[in-house]
């Protein structure tokens, strides 16, 4: 599919839900967000960051199917397509999600069988899926490790072979839960390079704000399930006042090009 | 860098075809079961010989040991079970054929699990058409085991750096009562999430591999 930046590729629009516990996760959260847009979510830890990422390909509230959960589901919609149990395999074909722990997502003995998983279900043929997988791997830097074990990887190249599995289906939107968390300078570094590269749009759920500053184009802030704030990164995370107020603070590349020195 | 620990300990054994070092445990198990219960001699003579194949492939002596004791601990409890159960006279005959068995048994299986990779091991299964859920299972265990191991040495350090010096046996033993429930917990957490992993590239319920 081929799309020009003017098209809308996601739309969420007046998000809520609750947990079974009856906490309220996500308040009536709406923004959408166009081709090649690369997205920050911040704020602080328990905000709903992870609770919107989830939504966007029907993890929730679809799976696990929470008894007195409250939802509107049919508030998402990926390229004009209802996130619901209708259309949740096409879905989930076009958002890619990267979970946070690595462990939780490479299943497999070996990095070619982990990357070739999705692909395979997309109902490819074996050829293809081959060719898909050593594609992916060179798109995240790591080519050549297609026989190695899942188990003898550094934590930013099981996180980058993630990437791989993930980028191997070919989606519209990344989704990416906290995909810096615990990196080295090194390995991060990569990461915001492998992304950089990436050719669609891109939702980055994220504690590191510099990189948000450094990669995003745009970014939004969400407390307590509600949306805060939506603009540039340079503005809105400059603004001290609003950075105080949700358990943020500016970035340091920030006040230091902004402040005078006195 | 990127072999694995078996890999790198080159042997004879090693250089075997996986489905060759295959049939040879399997081989060796099914003589283990139809030898006579109680002739001592016999699955004495098999148990030397997988011994001696182990140390053909470089297995250090200490690390069988260990395996075997942990092994021994439960095979013991079920062999004095059988004489418990069925009567002292055919029993315990019955409870050393089991011993030889399980110890012939655990040591094919561990000599196999040294001479091929356990993702090749997975590969010459499929060949033989092992159904593919079951290879599933396998593969998925074989995986989340060292995940698991690596959670439980850390809440292992995590306790140590708090006990102090506290080493009651009631005390130790209740705090391992504790982990064990804390490891199960984490471990349903676990797979909820792998499973999120999975759907979310499009897992339907039908395995599907790269290799026929």
């Amino acid at each position: 599919m081929t799309l020009s930046t003017a098209e809308t590729v996601l739309e969420v629009n007046g998000l809520s839900f609750s947990y079974p516990n009856g906490r309220r996760a996500l308040d009536n959260v709406r923004f959408s967000l166009r081709h090649g847009e690369i997205l920050g979510i911040v704020g602080p830890s328990g905000a709903g960051k992870s609770t919107l990422l989830l939504h966007l390909n029907g993890l929730l509230p679809v799976r696990p199917q929470p008894t007195r959960a409250s939802t509107n589901g049919a508030a998402v919609h990926v390229a004009g397509l209802s996130v619901g149990a209708a259309n949740l395999a096409e879905v989930r074909r076009r958002v890619g999600f990267l979970f946070q722990d690595p462990d939780d997502q490479l299943f497999c003995p070996t990095v070619r069988e982990d990357v070739a998983f999705g692909p395979l279900n997309l109902g490819l043929a074996r050829a293809e899926a081959e060719r898909r997988v050593i594609d992916s791997l060179a798109a995240v830097g790591l080519e050549g490790f297609e026989n190695r074990s899942t188990l003898q990887l550094s934590l930013g190249e099981r996180k980058r072979v993630c990437l791989a599995g993930v980028i191997a289906c070919q989606p519209l939107i990344l989704a990416l839960d906290e995909p810096f968390s615990n990196l080295d300078p090194r390995a991060r570094r990569t990461l915001i390079d492998v992304l950089r590269r990436f050719d669609g749009s891109q939702i980055i759920a994220t504690h590191d704000l510099d990189v948000v500053v450094e990669l995003c184009t745009r970014v939004i802030v969400l407390d307590e399930g509600t949306l805060r704030a939506d603009g540039l990164p340079s503005a809105v995370l400059a603004d001290a006042a609003l950075m105080e107020r949700h358990g943020l603070e500016v970035p340091l590349r920030l006040q230091l090009t902004r402040k005078s020195p006195p | 860098m990127n072999e694995s620990p078996v890999r790198q300990a080159r042997s004879l054994c090693h250089r075997l075809p996986p489905t060759v070092a295959l049939l040879l445990s399997v081989a060796a198990i099914t003589v283990g079961m139809l030898l006579p219960s109680a002739h001592l001699p016999s699955h004495g003579a098999l148990v030397c010989v997988l011994l001696a194949a182990l140390s053909l492939a470089r297995v250090p002596f200490g690390v069988v040991a260990r395996r075997l004791a942990i092994f021994l601990a439960f095979a013991l409890l079920f062999a004095i079970s059988v004489p418990l159960s069925q009567g002292f006279r055919g029993g315990w005959e019955m409870a050393v054929g089991i011993l030889f068995r399980g110890v012939e048994s655990f040591l094919a299986g561990l000599w196999l699990m040294s001479v091929v990779p356990f993702d090749r091991l997975l590969a010459t299964l499929r060949r033989l058409h092992v159904p593919a859920i079951l290879l599933a299972i396998l593969a998925f265990m074989y995986r989340f085991v060292f995940v698991l191991w690596n959670e439980l040495d850390t809440m292992r350090d995590a306790r140590r750096a708090r006990t102090f010096d506290r080493a009651g046996l009631i005390f130790r033993w209740r705090n391992s009562a504790q982990m064990i429930g804390m490891l199960l917990i984490r471990s349903l957490g676990r797979s909820e999430r792998v499973y999120g992993a999975m759907c979310a590239r499009g897992w339907d319920g039908t395995l599907r591999t790269l290799d026929e």
